[in-house]
């Protein structure tokens, strides 16, 4: 079953082209990112898949069923900023929110307390700080342990030990089977969650599927010698090499295929140039998906 | 629509600004008549009144004092149900509502049951007062003649309360909304309808307030303006009342079910 569905979706604001025939599905139990730079149209995409914007054009679906409110309660949803009533208690908003998703008001101490925000459940919303936001927003995502989550940048506004704690959740939460559609340009909170992506630029849809499909992440090695500029050169040589700069006091060797050290070293040696420094690195996410989105193509 | 209620409920519950603007509009009406009615009730103005015809404090006519005077009262009504509403477009909860599981049109319906609830607040309240006043500084004995007045007011409150949803969704911002609301029901529309009854007739009196008015006259003075003056009848009033609460109700349906929240 398809838990996300979209076809053909186009959005435009004004003279702005915000998304453009966006089309992907997102499989029943998938960690899917959505990655793009600011004003992709990542933001916008997930507004109209939870009602709050029109598209111009296509359509979508949701647990294989036209998308209406009743599908809505189903999924744990935080969009763009945490949006809670100023005069209000963090615990009486999520009253408020459990009221309308239709979930147990007793589940409101289990999420306050997942988001360590027991201790101040009854102060005003608008004495919280970003981060304590935040956290009530991801409590309120997590009210009824929903089969599905919606994250829109969930780490916004956290410190380093709060987005190290979201990474935690989203990663227990994926692990117990749960479909969660995470947003974000933070490549780093993406990169050790997610199963599948879809890559946005400028509102298009640039790829989309299974992680390892998407983004080809083929290692590269990174060595040094005591002339890198021989040594480069000799690079260069080497079947299969499709790109090798000097990066500082290293050398960057980039393969077709993964590479096989034990095999360029041997292949170096043989030209009389002896490594000083061999190490077989993975290409990071952010990385491959630069390439992809600076790709003009 | 339980379910609404209940959510409705959760928002203003512990909402103290609310409870305050709820407790003056409310003091406001039996407030306002009691000026009246204990000026009205001194010896030489009551027996003006008596020779006129009956008192405006006494059954049955109190039903129409009262209705027309609580009806100049009726602003703090429309002030807070813009609060309510601009509320949800600045903390952009009116997002949130539908993404956490309400349609669009559930959103609409949850305001207008404030329409519904302000709006009888008031008319008990001046149902109340006029019930005591009419004991308090009445002869006559108890009658329902003339209650209808206090449906017309019901009505126009309906009506005004229509209007300030509709203001509060397309201003979306408290301040422009109540700036506007209020230049409208205290000095635009009557403006307007001064200016149409001079130049073309009794249309002027078809603006939308305005045709609460006109069904809500003084007593007294309202027997004597209508006899010798070009209006027309109750009905047409009552019907142009009615189409202006559909029609601005249509409006926020409209603007809320399909623009981007």
């Amino acid at each position: 079953m398809s838990i996300l569905s979209l076809q053909n979706i186009s959005k435009k604001f004004g003279a702005v082209q915000a998304l453009s025939g966006v089309s992907f599905d997102v499989p029943q139990g998938a960690v899917y990112g959505i990655l793009g730079p600011n004003g992709s149209g990542k933001t916008t995409l997930l507004g109209i898949v939870t009602d709050i914007l029109k598209a111009d054009t296509g359509s979508f679906r949701l647990f294989d069923q036209a998308a209406t409110a009743r599908q809505r309660r189903q999924i744990g949803t935080l969009l763009e900023t945490p949006n809670f009533y100023h005069y209000l208690s963090g615990y009486r908003n999520l009253e408020i929110s459990a009221a309308i998703k239709q979930r147990d008001k007793n589940d409101i101490a289990r999420v306050l307390d997942i988001c360590g925000l027991t201790a101040r459940q009854h102060a005003a919303f608008k004495t919280y700080s970003l981060g304590m936001k935040q956290r009530l927003a991801i409590a309120s995502v997590l009210l009824g342990d929903p089969e599905v989550l919606i994250l829109d940048e969930p780490t916004n506004g956290l410190d380093p030990a709060g987005i190290a704690e979201v990474r935690e959740l989203v990663l227990k939460l994926a692990s117990a089977g749960k479909t969660i559609i995470l947003a974000s340009h933070l490549l780093d909170e993406v990169e050790k969650v997610c199963t599948h992506v879809a890559i946005l630029r400028s509102g298009r849809l640039l790829r989309s599927g299974s992680v390892d499909v998407v983004i080809s992440r083929h290692d590269y090695l990174e060595l040094a010698a005591a002339d890198n500029e021989t040594l480069q050169s000799a690079l260069a040589a080497y079947p299969g090499c499709s790109s090798v700069q000097i990066n500082g006091s290293v050398v960057v060797a980039v393969f077709d295929a993964s590479p096989e050290p034990a095999q360029v070293n041997s292949y170096l040696a043989q030209r009389g140039i002896w490594l000083q420094h061999l190490q077989l690195r993975k290409k990071s996410l952010e990385k491959a998906f630069l390439e992809i989105t600076n790709d003009p193509a | 629509m339980k379910q609404l209620l209940y959510t409705e409920w959760l928002k203003v519950k512990n909402y103290r600004t609310f409870w305050i603007m709820l407790l003056v509009a409310v003091i406001m009406i039996p407030a306002g008549n009691y000026v009246p009615a204990n000026v009205m009730s001194s010896r030489e103005l009551d027996q003006a009144a008596k020779m006129l015809g009956q008192s405006p404090f006494g059954f049955p006519v109190v039903w129409q004092t009262v209705a027309n005077i609580s009806s100049y009262m009726t602003a703090l009504y429309g002030l807070m149900l813009i609060i309510l509403v601009t509320n949800e477009y600045t903390f952009r909860t009116n997002r949130q509502n539908i993404i956490d599981g309400w349609e669009r049109r559930q959103f609409v319906y949850a305001k207008l049951i404030w329409v519904l609830v302000l709006s009888t607040v008031a008319f008990l309240v001046a149902v109340l007062t006029a019930t005591v006043l009419g004991f308090v500084y009445g002869s006559n004995t108890f009658s329902l003649e003339g209650f209808s007045y206090l449906w017309y007011y019901w009505l126009q409150l309906v009506l005004e309360l229509s209007l300030a949803l509709l203001l509060a969704v397309l201003m979306k911002r408290a301040g422009f909304a109540m700036a506007i609301f209020l230049g409208y029901i205290m000095m635009l529309e009557q403006t307007l309808v001064l200016l149409l009854k001079k130049y073309l007739g009794p249309v002027g009196g078809l603006l939308p307030l305005q045709t609460g008015d006109e069904l809500l006259p003084f007593p007294l003075v309202g027997k004597m303006v209508a006899a010798n003056s070009d209006r027309y009848d109750d009905s047409v009033y009552l019907l142009f009342l009615v189409a202006y609460i559909v029609l601005g109700i249509y409006l926020v349906f409209r603007k809320v079910l399909k623009s981007d929240l």
